[in-house]
């Protein structure tokens, strides 16, 4: 299995403050890996570091086969984002943004793309409104339908559960399983421990930049483990 | 409450510069214009040789009073105003949502915390740096301390007007364009008859001269009055939650296509028309000041032969046009293309696409002026110079500021950067504009360093980590 996303002794600092200490990571094509962490863990700034959009203050990141140091863009291009907080551009509507979003990311058959996420993610009747006048939950979904418009072959995915409704939850859930099946790879993540467990196929648990544990989900499930016992445990001892 | 607020909203838009870069930087803003308008008052001897004391104060009257137009539509902006200052992160400027404070008093305290931040910032280092050049420069100090004072109220004067104005537009910009046209129908008949006097036309100038209670009791109704009536009628602008838009990106884009960047620029002007304040934002952070300066310039500068109106309001023109550029980075931050494959340098360059394109406005309003003034002789050299300062300043406007103008120009250190790169290019072309316009035919030469400092700005902020606020 190649390894899509492969990180050397990743580190990030800001002054004093160690957000990622010294990770090495690699994540195989088709794989769902989820990263899990309490909050201020280093999470986010991960997945900033991995798709070029901060860089790293030590260590290498290839992604999809490039050096994301030297390749930001061009990483972002190929991969997929759900960003910690959804902010789209005020200003456009719904329909808009992913419109233009389409227009940066040189999609053809844009306005096709655009109609199955409204259908799918249930706010088609949103689609004319402002980005600034939508509901969080509705943000959200548009933050999601921008990442996925482009199929992409691996999306880093930072919280996308969050202010969605449980019906629309469960709608993402099944996509998610369904883009795995398909062979792409997903960098996932949570805090909700019950939905790592249920999808994703690797794990990595983080707490105040340091990696704590890695490894595939079937090895606690072979052990009768439960990842929340386990998760808290972890933290508690190491942290 | 009031204060309470006041106090932390002041501690907070502290913070926000701070956080960035540092205290010590931001402290020291207000430090560097005072040091800069003293070292400008020291030269006001050399300046009599062109203006006289009278003339020096009746044009720093207007000055202040364009300062303050420049800042006051706060009515107009209203809540935009807030947010795009503040973000969506500020716990103060959105505890109306949460807390037992009305949106009112809490943009009320906005407004006066804003004051005090451009007094602090801005006017009172220059008055303070210009009352300690006077020993030096054979002016009475107690006159300089008492111009200061007159000088405060004119920019309370122009800050009022344009906030009274704002807020009819919040409501109807028709009854504003009726009022405009009335109040510029009735000054022009009042000039052509000689019935007002532009040097006694601003109360606070002529309190300077002739000091009286009545002076002093029109001055303050002209702060007063307006701001009141403004705060009571502000109209603070709630979206239309449900409003449904129709799709105008793509025609938009369609209609840009000449552009590689025609749908950021597309995104440009729907930004601007489909917020706060809509066109009003041009008319009052760019038209009304421009317009005002002409005006000013027109009446002031005839009776003195040395000086070329056109070539000076040309000049003007250029550096006003770059504050169009910051109004384009003020919709959004870069955080809503972080996680798109877009570098900084795509987006600034479609905000000088889209600078370039609204800045024909400034082109028209010279070919007008030059048509209606009669002085298309000067024409060319006039639109060398408007071109050319306005391209250089906003070259110098990115490379120090990038994405983020109006936040790091209060970093001292960026903003002395900044003024030691246009203020002398400034003084250049106001001098050879003086001795011999034509010269300035050469003057688009200086397009090749912008270009290259333009382009030297791309690298720069590429490499640069995203700023969030």
């Amino acid at each position: 299995m190649k390894n899509v996303v492969e990180m050397n002794n990743l580190t990030k600092k800001f002054g004093d403050l160690v957000a990622v200490n010294n990770i090495s990571i690699s994540i195989g094509e088709g794989e769902l890996f989820g990263l899990l962490g309490p909050n201020g863990s280093g999470k986010t700034t991960m997945i900033k570091m991995l798709t070029g959009q901060i860089k790293p203050t030590q260590g290498t990141v290839d992604v999809l086969g490039l050096d994301v140091l030297k390749n930001p863009v061009k990483v972002r291009e190929l991969v997929g984002i759900i960003p910690e907080q959804e902010s789209p551009p005020s200003f456009l509507t719904a329909e808009e943004y992913l419109e233009f979003v389409g227009k940066i990311r040189k999609i053809d058959n844009i306005n096709e793309k655009s109609d199955q996420w409204f259908k799918m993610l249930d706010f088609e009747d949103q689609r004319k409104m402002l980005c600034r006048n939508l509901s969080r939950g509705t943000r959200q979904k548009l933050m999601v339908a921008q990442a996925f418009l482009h199929e992409p072959r691996l999306a880093f995915i930072d919280e996308p559960l969050i202010n969605l409704d449980p019906i629309v939850q469960r709608t993402l859930k099944d996509f998610i399983q369904d883009y795995i099946k398909k062979g792409n790879t997903i960098f996932f993540c949570t805090h909700i421990l019950e939905i790592a467990e249920d999808i994703c196929t690797q794990i990595g648990i983080i707490d105040k930049g340091r990696l704590l544990h890695n490894g595939p989900i079937q090895e606690l499930k072979d052990k009768s483990q439960n990842l929340e016992d386990f998760f808290i445990k972890l933290v508690k001892e190491e942290g | 409450m009031f204060m309470k607020i006041l106090k932390t909203m002041i501690k907070e838009e502290w913070r926000i510069h701070a956080n960035i870069f540092g205290n010590l930087m931001f402290a020291f803003f207000p430090l560097l214009i005072g040091i800069g308008t003293f070292v400008v008052a020291l030269f006001m001897p050399y300046l009599e040789t062109i203006l006289t004391v009278k003339q020096m104060l009746l044009l720093a009257h207007y000055l202040f009073l364009l300062i303050g137009v420049g800042i006051g539509a706060f009515g107009l902006f209203a809540r935009e105003f807030m947010n795009r200052r503040f973000g969506q992160a500020s716990l103060i400027a959105y505890s109306s949502r949460t807390l037992p404070v009305s949106e009112r008093t809490i943009f009320f305290n906005f407004i006066i915390k804003d004051v005090i931040y451009y007094l602090m910032l801005w006017i009172i280092p220059i008055i303070l740096g210009f009352v300690l050049a006077t020993p030096f420069i054979s002016i009475n100090t107690i006159s300089a301390i008492f111009a200061c004072g007159t000088l405060i109220l004119s920019f309370l004067i122009g800050l009022s007007i344009v906030f009274f104005l704002s807020t009819i537009y919040a409501h109807s910009s028709k009854i504003l364009a009726a009022l405009l046209l009335l109040a510029a129908i009735g000054t022009l008949v009042a000039m052509r008859y000689y019935i007002i006097n532009i040097t006694m036309l601003l109360p606070s100038y002529s309190m300077f001269y002739q000091p009286s209670l009545r002076k002093i009791i029109i001055s303050l109704s002209l702060i007063l009055l307006p701001s009141a009536i403004s705060l009571i009628f502000l109209k603070v602008d709630y979206p239309e939650k449900k409003k449904q838009y129709q799709n105008n990106l793509n025609p938009l884009t369609d209609k840009l296509k000449f552009s590689k960047y025609s749908y950021y620029v597309a995104k440009d002007f729907l930004d601007m028309s489909r917020s706060e304040g809509g066109v009003g934002k041009i008319i009052f952070s760019f038209l009304f000041p421009i317009v005002l300066t002409w005006i000013f310039l027109y009446i002031f500068f005839e009776k003195i032969p040395t000086i070329n109106i056109i070539m000076i309001f040309a000049i003007f023109l250029g550096i006003v046009s770059s504050s169009i550029y910051n109004m384009l980075t003020e919709f959004e931050t870069f955080n809503s293309y972080m996680f798109l494959p877009v570098s900084v340098s795509t987006v600034i360059r479609s905000k000088i696409t889209s600078y370039m394109l609204i800045n024909i406005i400034s082109l028209i309003i010279l070919i007008i002026t030059a048509i209606g003034t009669n002085q298309l002789i000067y024409f060319i050299p006039a639109l060398c110079s408007f071109v050319t300062i306005s391209l250089y300043s906003l070259a110098m406007t990115i490379y120090f500021m990038g994405l983020h103008p109006t936040i790091l120009l209060y970093n001292a250190k960026i903003f002395s950067q900044y003024m030691l790169s246009v203020a002398p290019i400034l003084f250049i072309f106001t001098i050879i504009s003086i001795i011999n316009p034509f010269v300035l035919l050469a003057s688009p030469i200086l397009l090749l360093p912008a270009i290259f400092i333009i382009k030297n700005s791309y690298k720069k902020w590429d490499s640069w980590e995203p700023l969030s606020f």
